[in-house]
């Protein structure tokens, strides 16, 4: 099941990002997505599975690209979400195939889709929250912002990593 | 790079991309991997605080044999989401049922127990400590803990049964057996006539020979059965015994000595074992069931090994004078001609059993013209082996090894050879 998550979840990111772009007139760019969407899907056939991060990073900065372009806000955050998941399911299937029990291996499967659904519902509530509050601030509040977003992250970073 | 490391530069690259483009919704994309990063941090591993307890049903089977290996992990902390136990199996052993991994969920001082079920091949395979791997549901912490629990398999040589194998050793041991001794005496096989003497039985006259006679009467003899000294070399070398895809030949050698030890001891001969593979290792020789014990936990570890030759291969004859019995048991080379001629010169007694490498190697290596032509080659140049070691008085069993060992035995030694014969009786001595 996993396995066949990972394509659908491929197959849906750069369906969004492709579509997203050739609505914008951006044909050349949607063929090159559709064609990095086909070429994650063999690498990912092929058992190449170190090459989903590299994938993972190029969807991510092609759906910041889109938005960029003034596409869809929506589907740009589709293929992000969709990448994310392909990229998460990918390790998550390497780590099923380490156990030799299949009940165990559909008890783990369903554990961690809840914990995605669980990810994904607050990222589209809280996207869609995003959207809808407008804050006009300087840049310099803005960049105040970002800052503090980057340090946030950074201690979140460093408690994970500490962890390990 | 590590997942989380990947998650942060991300991250970081749409805040930055988004404050320096000023689009609130740019930056807003990041939301799905600060939530996924969070969720990391939810509920992750603590330090692991697991114990392992391994039981094996059996310590000694026979190839084949199921055993059961039931393993208990203990959680002596906090409760774990996802932890990966894994067993790591010993070459050669493979599962047949249930798992040597589990991906569980491990409650608080909770503890989970299962059990799976192995079979391997010949060896002793030890069991190493189990491995724990915890992780949060979505994988970005890890936290690795060995869990120390040992075990031990032996897993022993295939049986195959010979009842009777024939040697003749020019020189016994003083107690009784089957092995004929030589010399005159209580037995069962006619040995000779001489004169009667007072005490003999009146069934053993010779009264067809007395008649002939005058004033003598002639009682039968009949020979003497002893044990023998018998000393078994294993050849182990690598390079008579294994072939291309990694098919080797060993196994059969191995199901030999097992089957000729076993049928020595049980007529109760003095037995000892020589490996020379991996190891160089000798099995004292002995009697009985507790040898025959010896010598197969020897054989369960019996490996093959680098040496090339037969050069460092000494039989020490304190422990088997000249005159005894070696058999041995090897593919052979063209090169160990000169030592079984040595050893011959020294007195013993040889019979070599030979698993046939030719027909198993050509076994597996199809039906072309140029392959039937390199197996009749080979079968040529083995044949003119086998009768160099024929004429020096070495009694050789090539055993084509598809068919049974004791079929091969029975048909090659049911009836002692001619030159045999003229060699006890000294008109073949070197």
């Amino acid at each position: 099941m996993t396995r066949n998550f990972v394509y659908v979840s491929i197959l849906a990111s750069a369906a969004a990002l492709t579509y997203s772009l050739a609505a914008n007139d951006f044909i050349p760019v949607s063929v090159t997505v559709a064609l990095l969407g086909i070429a994650w899907i063999v690498l990912f056939m092929r058992g190449l599975h170190r090459f989903s991060g590299l994938a993972f990073s190029i969807f991510i900065i092609i759906s910041l690209a889109s938005l960029w372009a003034d596409v869809s806000s929506w589907l740009a955050l589709a293929g992000v979400i969709f990448s994310l998941l392909a990229w998460d399911l990918t390790k998550f299937s390497q780590r099923l195939q380490n156990t030799n029990s299949p009940q165990d291996a559909r008890r783990a499967e369903r554990a961690h889709f809840s914990r995605l659904t669980l990810v994904i519902d607050l990222s589209l509530a809280g996207y869609f929250a995003a959207t809808r509050i407008h804050v006009t601030l300087t840049f310099g509040a803005a960049a105040l912002l970002a800052l503090l977003g980057i340090w946030g992250i950074s201690a979140l970073v460093y408690r994970l990593r500490s962890h390990e | 790079m590590s997942r989380i490391t990947l998650l942060a530069a991300l991250i970081y690259l749409i805040i930055l991309a988004g404050v320096g483009t000023l689009n609130g919704a740019m930056v807003a994309l990041a939301l799905p991997l600060v939530l996924y990063l969070l969720a990391g941090l939810w509920r992750g591993p603590e330090e692991l605080h697991l114990s392992a307890e391994r039981t094996i049903s059996a310590e000694r089977v026979a190839p084949g044999d199921s055993v059961v290996i039931e393993l208990k992990v203990t959680n002596h902390g906090e409760a774990l989401e996802q932890v990966l136990l894994h067993d790591p199996l010993p070459a050669f052993l493979s599962v047949v049922e249930g798992a040597s991994s589990r991906l569980v969920n491990l409650p608080a001082h909770g503890s989970i127990s299962w059990s799976y079920t192995i079979q391997g091949k010949r060896g002793s395979h030890y069991f190493e400590n189990i491995q724990a791997i915890a992780e949060d549901r979505l994988g970005l912490m890890t936290k690795r803990a060995l869990l120390p629990t040992r075990g031990q398999l032996l897993i022993l040589p295939s049986i195959s049964r010979v009842r009777h194998i024939p040697i003749q050793p020019r020189q016994t041991r003083v107690y009784s057996g089957v092995i004929p001794a030589h010399q005159g005496g209580t037995g069962i096989e006619f040995f000779g006539l001489r004169e009667y003497q007072a005490g003999d039985s009146p069934h053993h006259i010779n009264w067809r020979v007395s008649a002939r006679q005058d004033n003598v009467i002639y009682s039968n003899e009949y020979e003497q059965e002893r044990v023998a000294d018998v000393g078994i070399v294993l050849d182990g070398r690598r390079k008579v015994n294994e072939f291309g895809g990694r098919r080797s030949i060993f196994e059969d050698s191995v199901l030999a000595s097992v089957a000729v030890a076993s049928s020595l001891l049980a007529e109760g001969n003095r037995v000892g074992l020589f490996i020379y593979g991996k190891r160089n290792k000798w099995t004292s020789p002995g009697y009985g069931k507790y040898q025959r014990e010896r010598i197969m936990q020897d054989l369960a570890l019996a490996e093959t090994g680098e040496t090339q030759n037969f050069n460092s291969l000494i039989i020490p004859r304190r422990l088997f004078p000249p005159n005894s019995q070696i058999i041995l048991i090897s593919p052979l080379s063209g090169g160990d001609v000169s030592l079984l001629m040595q050893l011959r010169a020294r007195g013993y007694q040889l019979l070599v059993i030979s698993p046939d490498p030719v027909s198993f190697e050509s076994r597996g290596l199809g039906d072309s013209p140029s392959v039937k032509l390199a197996t009749r080659i080979a079968r040529l140049q083995r044949e003119v082996l086998l009768r160099e070691l024929r004429h020096t008085g070495v009694q050789v069993i090539n055993w084509d090894v598809a068919r049974p060992f004791e079929q091969a035995v029975r048909s090659a030694l049911s009836r002692p050879t001619a030159f045999l014969h003229a060699i006890q009786r000294g008109v073949g001595k070197q």
